[in-house]
């Protein structure tokens, strides 16, 4: 499938197409950062802040991405998903777990019965770097196993060397692998430090056919900031204006707390608009943000702060 | 998909003790005006009479000007540590007190406490710093000899930013020696007010300061007072004029900071994202009422759509409502006159053939408010292209080429300040050494620095305020 | 023998020309009498209009070629010294007064030549802001400047009151009534020199004829009267300025830097430093 220009994907775009879109890439951090920090300085208390809360969980991937991840762990966080509070019933499920393709089978089984899904990361998450075929096979696997999403990576190296052609199509290969199961691809904004790379990578995987892009693999010390996803959500903007595509953002790494992932939620309301106020479109990656935003969810209801003794191990 | 709506968060008055009237503060002391005259002052947002303040005579002036006098004896001859001590303290007791300035100046004056809380009162005090530490450095400040005060400075500041635009009439006038008599504007004067409170907390010595408040006949009346030396005028071109008129012939200094009609230009290589964000605070901020705001966009043919699609859809997320919810990102017009104002040369743009886009949005019932304002298809002909609105309404127009930008840019009697948008750096310089105007913002627009001089080209004035340019204007050379 | 008398010309756009008027005034200076230009306001005109383009090329001459043209300029006055100093002893002065007058015009002129490439370092600077911006306060020059002349028989005077706008960039229409012979006689080096046409416009005349017209000429940056008018001058000249808030400086200082501050506007750019 190299150098084959006339490879269209899933989108029907060609790779000219998506030459001329990350050609015009240009990004100011600092105006960017600007406005970024200039949403952070929205107010939002009492019921609002209740609301915003709610949509968190239910936008949750519950996720561990642990070699010491056993069947027994698994089987925890899946309750936690299912039910994040057991004495809230108001608080819905979140929106899925997420772990390694070899779990992908008891996760499956665990979440039974309810709307919570379950997300393999695959292509040798974190690193990626193995053969093609390696990561078509990885992700077969999960897919085989009943996964209903897939969470891949870019391939940094060949985008760091200026190989995007190899980054579009091995997105467009993997996609193909997945037919009809949602397909996340991770752009792994940490190591692409600029905010222009972050935008030609969101194009990329964007034109390659992927459903949602996402930040981080949330194994390097820079996970998601809120500047990324501001880069992220312009180029998905910009893609749905070409192609009426409504890609979903997933953020992850980084996001701890009810403050921070407010202020994602913020940033997704005034820019995008309510279309992407759903898990459909948005989720957050979390392992410790579910905790303190279950805390909040019950300081607001009881007026007092809670101890973490309170809600279930996930 | 939801709907999520912010509920109010409003900041609380309470930290406010606003006194049923005001009078003038003259040689250390708030006294009764001679005039006997006082008007209401109310808040723009809800029409609600926040207090009331005096209309001052010709022996207001007079009183002022005397007191002013005798201070600048003691003031002029103090040692320059001493003065540098007592503007750092000012600038101190402006930061410790800033909650209070910042309710206070978006309640008298309308605009959103976001952006007094975090632009104009850090600002206030940043001047005061900066302006600090000149005191006794004047002497390195420029290789001219025998630099000295004025003397008694008259200065007259606008409605728009009005302690802000004390503090740059204010700290550079006492940093170089000089006393003041300040006339802030009729429909905000409470935080100038209150800003003689600090001055005497600070034990400022009586008549360096002196604020006396009043209208345009107050202001004339300091004008063409015999015994000032130099006057410093932020404010409309047409009064400026009549400023510069009244004092032909007559040894008075003079600096002023005038209307503006800046072209924000953007270029087909720019980053568009940033570049919206940029034309949107640059016509926005503060409701429009900013004398350098970026108020003819100037946007090149080939990406001229593009960027008004996503124009139109970043003002739609702009806030407009009570300038005390911290969510407010459009406060009050300041006035009812100024709505007229801005009313009436909107529905001239829209006879004249311009389209106009205006935000879906609600208004409040009480209070003078207009929606944000876009127009396309404009002339550059049409008085919306031409006459400064101060207002949030932005006119657009196109251009093919730079040199193309430059000449539509230039095409104004004004010269305060220009944007240039654009990733290529060359043509950043290129443009940005062709454009008559005194600040360029590249990239970015609407930034203040304490440290960064600001004034106009040709009708919008002459002299700078800020930076080590800024001390000239209060400054002269001893014969 | 006759003596043959040279006839005086206005100097505009680098043409001697006669007042479009054709009118002239007469000089009388030590017993002889000289017919001089009597500027009309269209010759005003006609040297705004020159003086405009003359702004454009001389502006963007590089400050290394201003320097050079200046220099050069101190080269041609040398060069004709014996004839200035006649001139000025023809008319009363001294030798020795004459000579000191010749030589301090020349060392002036090599002072200001060596401030061309200079100015903008001592006048203009970065800005420490407190954001992540680079931010520079660099000047330009105001544009047309009329610069009317004192009236002393001087050609030192006359150049006091055309070198610091003409260092910086700015064109300058220079006017003289009393010095217009040491002007009229110094336009003729400024021909054989390297300024580009319209960036010196040399003309004689009456002040009070064309005091309403300079003042009010929207295309006048700024006026710099070199010479103490009586106060009503004065103040309608202020007064016309007002209407298009035109710079007027009385008598400004011809002082090291200080004298090239007038004829500058600054200009503060900023940009954000990012990657």
């Amino acid at each position: 499938m190299q150098n084959n220009s006339t490879v269209k994907n899933s989108n029907n775009i060609s790779w000219e197409s998506v030459l001329e879109l990350i050609y015009d890439s240009r990004v100011d951090s600092v105006g960017l950062k600007e406005r970024v920090s200039s949403l952070a300085t929205r107010s939002i208390k009492k019921d609002s802040k209740l609301q915003a809360l709610k949509m968190v969980v239910s936008m949750c991937d519950l996720t561990t991405l642990e070699g010491e991840d056993t069947e027994g762990k698994i089987s925890q966080m899946a309750a936690k998903a299912i039910n994040p509070d057991p004495s809230d019933k108001e608080i819905n499920s979140v929106a899925a777990v997420c772990v390694y393709p070899s779990l992908v089978e008891t996760a499956k089984e665990k979440v039974i019965n309810s709307s919570v899904k379950v997300a393999a990361v695959s292509s040798y998450f974190p690193s990626g770097q193995v053969p093609m075929d390696s990561k078509i096979l990885d992700t077969q696997y999960a897919i085989d196993a009943g996964a209903d999403e897939i969470d891949i990576v870019i391939n940094r190296k060949a985008f760091l060397e200026g190989d995007y052609r190899k980054v579009f199509d091995e997105i467009v290969a993997l996609k193909e692998v997945c037919k009809n199961v949602h397909l996340k691809t991770i752009l792994e904004v940490g190591d692409l430090k600029t905010y222009e790379n972050i935008r030609k990578a969101s194009l990329i995987s964007l034109a390659a056919g992927s459903d949602f892009i996402k930040t981080s693999t949330g194994k390097l010390s820079i996970g998601s900031s809120r500047e990324a996803c501001y880069v992220m959500l312009k180029a998905v903007l910009d893609y749905k204006s070409l192609t009426g595509i409504s890609a979903g953002i997933k953020v992850a790494g980084g996001i701890r707390d009810s403050k921070d992932a407010i202020r994602y939620l913020v940033m997704i309301n005034e820019e995008m608009g309510d279309e992407w106020l759903s898990p459909d479109l948005f989720r957050f990656g979390a392992s410790s943000l579910l905790d303190d935003v279950l805390k909040q969810i019950k300081k607001l209801k009881t007026g007092a702060y809670q101890a973490g003794y309170y809600f279930p191990r996930g | 998909m939801v709907n999520w709506q912010y509920l109010e968060s409003i900041e609380s008055r309470e930290i406010l003790n606003i006194r049923s009237k005001y009078t003038n503060y003259i040689g250390g002391k708030f006294i009764e005006p001679n005039s006997k005259k006082y008007i209401e002052t109310i808040s723009p947002s809800t029409e609600e009479v926040l207090s009331k303040i005096a209309i001052s005579n010709q022996n207001d002036v007079n009183k002022a000007v005397k007191a002013a006098r005798s201070g600048f004896e003691i003031w002029s001859n103090l040692a320059p540590y001493e003065r540098s001590k007592y503007l750092f303290k000012l600038a101190r007791l402006i930061q410790e007190r800033s909650r209070e300035f910042a309710v206070l100046e978006s309640l008298d004056g309308g605009k959103p406490i976001k952006e007094s809380r975090d632009f104009d009162i850090p600002q206030v005090a940043a001047n005061f710093f900066y302006f600090a530490g000149w005191a006794d450095k004047i002497d390195l400040s420029w290789s001219t000899k025998g630099l000295k005060p004025h003397g008694v400075v008259g200065q007259i500041i606008p409605w728009n930013f009005p302690l802000l635009m004390l503090a740059w009439k204010v700290a550079p006038a006492l940093a170089t020696g000089n006393t003041v008599v300040l006339k802030p504007a009729e429909t905000t004067s409470l935080t100038a007010l209150l800003f003689a409170e600090i001055c005497d907390q600070a034990g400022l010595p009586n008549g360096v300061v002196n604020i006396i408040t009043g209208d345009g006949t107050t202001g004339s009346l300091i004008v063409n007072h015999k015994d000032i030396n130099k006057i410093a005028f932020t404010g409309s071109t047409q009064v400026g004029k009549l400023i510069q008129k009244s004092l032909a012939g007559r040894e008075v200094g003079l600096t002023l900071e005038l209307g503006g009609k800046a072209a924000n230009i953007v270029y087909e290589d720019a980053a568009i994202d940033q570049a919206v964000e940029g034309v949107v605070n640059g016509i926005f901020f503060n409701q429009g009422h900013v004398c350098c705001a970026g108020s003819r966009l100037l946007i090149q043919e080939s990406v001229h759509d593009q960027f008004i699609s996503k124009l139109e859809k970043r003002m739609q997320a702009l806030r407009v409502g009570n300038p005390l919810d911290k969510n407010t990102d459009i406060g009050a017009i300041n006035s009812k006159e100024q709505l007229n104002k801005i009313t009436n040369l909107v529905d001239e743009g829209v006879a004249d053939g311009g389209n106009i886009f205006q935000t879906e949005c609600e208004l409040p019932g009480n209070g003078f408010w207009f929606k944000p304002t876009l127009f396309t298809d404009v002339q550059p002909s049409y008085s919306i292209a031409r006459e400064e609105i101060f207002g949030p309404v932005l006119t657009t127009l196109t251009f093919r080429t730079p040199d193309e930008a430059v000449e539509i840019a230039n095409n104004t009697e004004y010269g305060l300040s220009a944007g240039v948008w654009t990733e290529k750096g060359s043509k950043i310089l290129w443009t940005a050494d062709r454009l008559e105007a005194g600040v360029v913002w590249a990239n970015t627009f609407n930034k203040f620095d304490p440290a960064s001089p600001f004034g106009g080209y040709k009708e919008s004035g002459f002299g700078r305020e800020g930076g080590r340019h800024g001390l000239l204007s209060y400054l002269k050379e001893s014969s | 023998m006759i003596e043959i008398k040279k006839t005086y010309k206005n100097y505009v756009g680098g043409k001697y020309v006669r007042s479009e008027s054709g009118k002239t005034y007469t000089k009388e200076l030590k017993n002889e009498f000289y017919e001089l230009p009597l500027t009309s306001k269209k010759d005003i005109r006609d040297a705004v209009t020159s003086s405009k383009d003359g702004y454009k090329k001389w502006s963007s001459t590089t400050p290394y070629l201003r320097m050079q043209i200046l220099y050069r300029l101190s080269e041609m006055i040398e060069g004709n010294k014996e004839s200035y100093v006649e001139l000025l002893m023809h008319h009363g002065l001294t030798k020795q007064k004459a000579n000191k007058d010749i030589d301090e015009s020349i060392q002036n002129i090599v002072w200001f030549a060596g401030l061309a490439d200079k100015w903008e370092q001592l006048a203009g600077n970065l800005n420490p802001v407190s954001e992540e911006y680079f931010n520079i306060s660099h000047q330009n020059p105001i544009g047309v400047v009329f610069s009317l002349s004192g009236s002393n028989l001087s050609l030192n005077e006359l150049l006091m009151s055309i070198l610091p706008a003409l260092t910086v960039g700015c064109s300058v229409i220079s006017y003289s009534e009393e010095n217009s012979v040491v002007a009229l006689k110094f336009a003729e080096d400024i021909n054989n020199s390297d300024f580009p046409s319209g960036s010196l416009n040399i003309l004689s005349g009456k002040f009070e004829n064309i005091l309403d017209d300079v003042s009010k000429h929207v295309e006048i940056n700024l006026v710099a009267l070199h010479k103490e008018l009586d106060n009503n001058g004065l103040k309608s000249i202020e007064e016309n300025a007002s209407e298009s808030v035109k710079r007027v400086f009385s008598q400004p200082s011809i002082e090291g830097l200080s004298s090239i501050l007038p004829y500058l506007e600054t200009k503060t750019v900023w940009h954000p430093k990012g990657t």
